[in-house]
């Protein structure tokens, strides 16, 4: 994306320096959501296993939901990146140049608006629950906004990635999260594909 | 419902998500503008402060965390050897049988398949090996593409599942009962496929190549040896679970430690290996996720809206039996099973369909057994259909060629179906079994 | 015409949501259809730890949950689940009324308005074996579900396993847990005679669902709206109070004819239970301070 700006040296270094530490955050947000899963299969080993010995983790079945809301939004923007965020491509498949980037403006503006919205009441929520004084109800009364900032931390990453997303398709680059790319060899496509879980 | 009459209201939402989905718009945040369409013109709440509230709380789930877990445990297993020793384990001892080594897709895939929630990955890892194994020996190829396709499907039918994780979420249902309903139904399809396979082979004898030469009874059992591993991990799940030292979420977190062993013991556990494990089932959970949570933002929008109360009260008074609300609304989902994906299906439609079906009186969990194996359906029905992907690009024909190869198969489901809905306790003996009442 | 919504955490066929909808058509009757309000229940809209938020934060104009679910969030919304303070549906009215102003003020306070309150049937101890004394307890495995149930577990020597209740049923039956401690409508639901054979009735506590309303709501309206709701509020507190004392005999003779051996504790059990009983109190005194010190006494000179 840097190739509008070649020449003007600075500026460019600049966006580069932007362009990686955006991937770099995404990237990072989804090997943390990937440090997330790991943490719900310890905890749910540590109270299978522990059960035998006498062992409980106090509220463990708490902290395995937070570890999962975590992973879930956590990992979003990388997963959106990525292109394994699903959709009905039927009709954009079909279509070409400048009306196929004209649809994926739209489709991507409306995503953005969307998720811009709900980022904002994820992170009034969090907010909130540390106004409130919101606590767990389980045997750890944790406050709520811990958990929850990653949840709205999720979401504002997510953000992030589609006001990235948009402004780099309006420029008249290819989506980056469009699949398919003419270099996929046919091994790579079925393990993109065999990993689909609705499939 | 200020000035806007409940079906004028539901013809608008439907075009509405009709609208987002043509325009490619992303399947979860549709599913969220739906919702928000739904509550901005029947009420004055703060929507936004809604939309928080139910993501957050539909996302931080004890039961929903197994969902990852299954995830991941296919991906390990998508890395090892699993499916090369399925095949070699197999094929001895299905020569005899008509068909021979086809068998072998219908036998692998249903194992394959009590370790792998996924579909696609189940079609995947067993056809790498069997399907240009099957080609050298000079088998149909329709029938090997079809019946591989057909099978794949179990992994979705046979325990665990992630359709079936995300419908029992959905649902509210226990995710251990759908996953026992599943069982029988999953053997009854792969005797379909069987009794299929046999009578195609049997009219049909000239394409159906002779039989591999044969080996002695010990060689046999050496070579099946190579399935003891598969086996002891289905077997070490199903313990943890029934002898007390797991309950139904967490024997998800004894998947993918069996999985790992299993990995481990093959020698394709390297790091490479298990960190894109780790990678892959983090962004499909993502993924999955907040299509969910925007299906939990929908279905309270829809609660404040009234329409599936109503939709609920309408079905009431047309006294439709089960059976024929099954039939309307099989052909609903075979419909919408050739455009969308299987767990999007499911949880578009379960806001309004799940009202509809509790008051006629149907099972929720024989509903779910009933849904998944729509869903099975949809992954064979083109133009969008995994399995035929998958297939399209291991065998280098098109979608179409395999989805007609696949038909058969798609036909045999149906019949599935239909058993199934004549004889409900095919799918209810097991969980009435283990929770009587 | 205003419409109004009420979520609701337990099933369409449970009295508290029962008594919910007599509510709302004796609301919607009062005031000739000026107010309609549709009761949500078995969490189909919010599900029952968000309910008092939702209320709070106008989600909803009214909402029912079982107030001590929120006794983290302040010990008084705990006050009926410390053991053995109140043990009787007289008792636990007076410790109702007792409580009721100060909790009334703490909702108040987040801009919610208590509208009235119904219990539960008793708890008792559901257990594998029989247990003459409280040493009986010691090693069992112990279903914790929140601070008064762990610390419980941790005083009689039981071992405490989280389990959600929606895993409960297959928890019992695999033998992941052997003693939990629930009133004898959840035993029943449950269907905890297929696993264990003990109910113990010593009547632990008696929690209670409140029903409340968004306080900028309820002000929003006219007069004869305001006074028609507090009216069939009042019907409904006494209706709720009435249908669970039956109720919780029609449970306990359930659990009976279910083939369970229902007992009473023995005087030893019961003393033992009691010394559990004046520990956790004297913890709840520890987070309550002055005002809870405050209402345990008024609630004892009732
Ligand atoms: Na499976
Ligand atoms: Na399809």
């Amino acid at each position: 994306m840097g190739t509008t700006l070649a020449g003007h040296g600075n500026d460019a270094a600049a966006v580069g320096l932007v362009r990686r530490t955006l991937d770099l955050l995404y990237l990072g947000a989804g090997y943390t959501a990937g440090v997330f899963l790991v943490a719900i299969f310890a905890i749910m080993m540590i109270m299978s296993i522990g059960r035998q010995f006498a062992l409980n983790i106090p509220a463990g079945d708490d902290f395995a939901s937070w570890c999962m809301a975590a992973m879930a939004f956590l990992g979003l923007a990388h997963t959106f990146k990525r292109g394994e965020m699903i959709r009905v491509g039927l009709l954009l498949e079909k279509l070409h140049g400048r009306t196929k980037q004209v649809a994926e403006i739209v489709a991507l503006g409306i995503a953005t608006a969307f998720i811009l919205y709900f980022t904002r009441h994820a992170v009034q929520m969090t907010y909130d629950s540390w106004r409130f004084n919101d606590v767990a109800q389980g045997v750890v009364a944790l406050p709520l906004w811990i958990p929850q900032l990653r949840f709205a931390g999720g979401l504002v990453i997510l953000s992030i990635a589609l006001i990235d997303e948009l402004v780099s398709v309006i420029r008249g680059n290819r989506p980056s999260y469009e699949k398919g790319s003419p270099d996929e060899t046919p091994d790579e496509f079925i393990e993109r594909i065999s990993q689909g879980g609705g499939g | 419902m200020a000035n806007l009459g409940m079906i004028e209201l539901s013809f608008i939402l439907l075009g509405v998500m009709i609208l987002f989905l043509a325009s490619g718009v992303w399947i979860a945040v549709s599913l969220g503008l739906v919702g928000f369409v739904a509550m901005a013109l029947t009420t004055s709440l703060p929507l936004g402060t809604v939309l928080a509230t139910t993501t957050w709380s539909a996302s931080a789930s004890w039961t929903l965390a197994a969902l990852p877990l299954f995830i991941w445990m296919g991906e390990i297993l998508f890395r090892t050897k699993l499916s090369e020793e399925m095949f070699r384990g197999l094929s001895p001892w299905v020569q005899w049988l008509p068909g021979r080594l086809t068998h072998v897709n219908v036998i692998g895939c249903g194992i394959f398949a009590a370790v792998s929630g996924s579909s696609a990955a189940t079609c995947a890892t067993i056809g790498k090996i069997a399907l240009p194994e099957l080609d050298k020996r000079g088998y149909d190829k329709g029938l090997s593409l079809g019946s591989l396709a057909g099978s794949g499907t179990l992994g979705l039918l046979i325990p665990p599942s992630i359709p079936m994780v995300v419908y029992a979420v959905t649902a509210n249902v226990s995710v251990l009962q759908v996953f026992l309903g599943g069982f029988l139904p999953g053997v009854l399809v792969m005797a379909l496929y069987s009794g299929y396979i046999i009578i195609w082979s049997v009219l049909n004898p000239k394409k159906i190549p002779p039989r591999d030469p044969p080996i002695p009874f010990r060689q046999k059992l050496r070579e099946s040896a190579r399935l003891a591993p598969c086996l002891l991990l289905i077997l070490a799940v199903f313990f943890s679970l029934v002898l007390g030292f797991a309950t139904a979420t967490e024997c998800a977190a004894w998947g993918v430690t069996g999985a790992l062993l299993l990995a481990w013991w093959s020698g394709t556990l390297t790091r490479k290996n298990f960190l894109e494990s780790i990678m892959s089932a983090t962004r499909l959970t993502c993924m999955i996720m907040l299509i969910l949570a925007g299906a939990a933002y929908t279905t309270a929008a829809m609660a404040y809206t009234g329409i599936p109360a109503a939709l609920a009260t309408w079905v009431q008074g047309q006294e439709l039996t089960p059976g024929m609300l099954a039939l309307y609304l099989s052909i609903m989902y075979i419909i919408l099973g050739c455009l969308i994906d299987g767990i999007s299906m499911i949880v578009l439609t379960a806001v309004i369909v799940l009202p509809m079906v509790r008051q006629a009186g149907l099972d929720l969990v024989w509903f779910g057994v009933y849904l998944i194996i729509h869903v099975e359906m949809a992954q064979i029905t083109p133009p969008v259909g995994f399995n035929l992907f998958v297939l399209q690009n291991m065998s280098g024909r098109d979608t179409f060629t395999v989805a007609r190869a696949a038909f058969p198969f798609f036909v045999l489901l149906l019949a599935a179906v239909f058993i199934i809905t004549e004889y409900p306790q095919i799918v209810l003996f097991l969980p009435k079994l283990a929770f009587p009442d | 015409q205003t419409k109004w919504n009420l979520p609701a955490a337990y099933p369409a066929d449970n009295p508290h949501s029962e008594n919910l909808v007599a509510f709302a058509k004796d609301v919607e009757a009062a005031t000739s259809g000026k107010l309609v309000i549709t009761v949500h229940p078995g969490a189909s809209l919010f599900k029952a730890p968000d309910i008092k938020r939702a209320v709070m934060t106008g989600q909803t104009q009214m909402g029912e949950v079982l107030l001590s679910i929120h006794e983290n969030e302040d010990p008084v919304f705990g006050i009926d689940v410390v053991p053995f303070l109140a043990t009787s549906f007289p008792e636990a009215m007076k410790l109702y009324q007792a409580s009721k102003p100060a909790i009334a003020k703490k909702l108040d306070a987040q801009g919610v308005k208590l509208l009235f309150a119904v219990p539960w049937a008793p708890q008792g101890v559901y257990v594998n074996k029989p247990l003459a004394t409280i040493e009986d307890m010691k090693g069992l495995k112990w279903r914790a579900y929140n601070v008064g149930t762990a610390r419980i577990g941790e005083l009689v020597g039981a071992q405490s396993v989280t389990i959600q209740a929606a895993e409960l049923p297959q928890a019992l039956a695999t033998g992941v847990v052997n003693s939990f401690m629930s009133s004898g409508g959840t035993g029943y639901d449950s269907k905890a005679w297929e696993s264990l054979k003990y109910f113990y009735d010593v009547q632990a506590w008696i929690p209670k669902d409140y029903t409340f309303v968004n306080k900028a709501a309820f002000e929003a309206l006219d007069k004869p709206t305001q006074e028609a709701i507090l009216k069939a509020a009042a019907t409904a507190e006494t209706r709720g109070w009435k249908a669970w004392e039956e109720k919780a005999n029609w449970y306990i003779d359930q659990l009976k004819a279910k083939g369970m051996t229902v007992e009473p504790p023995s005087p030893a059990l019961k003393a033992g239970f009691q010394k559990v009983g004046e520990q956790l109190t004297a913890d709840w005194l520890k987070k309550a301070g002055a005002d809870g010190q405050a209402l345990v006494e008024a609630y004892k000179k009732m």
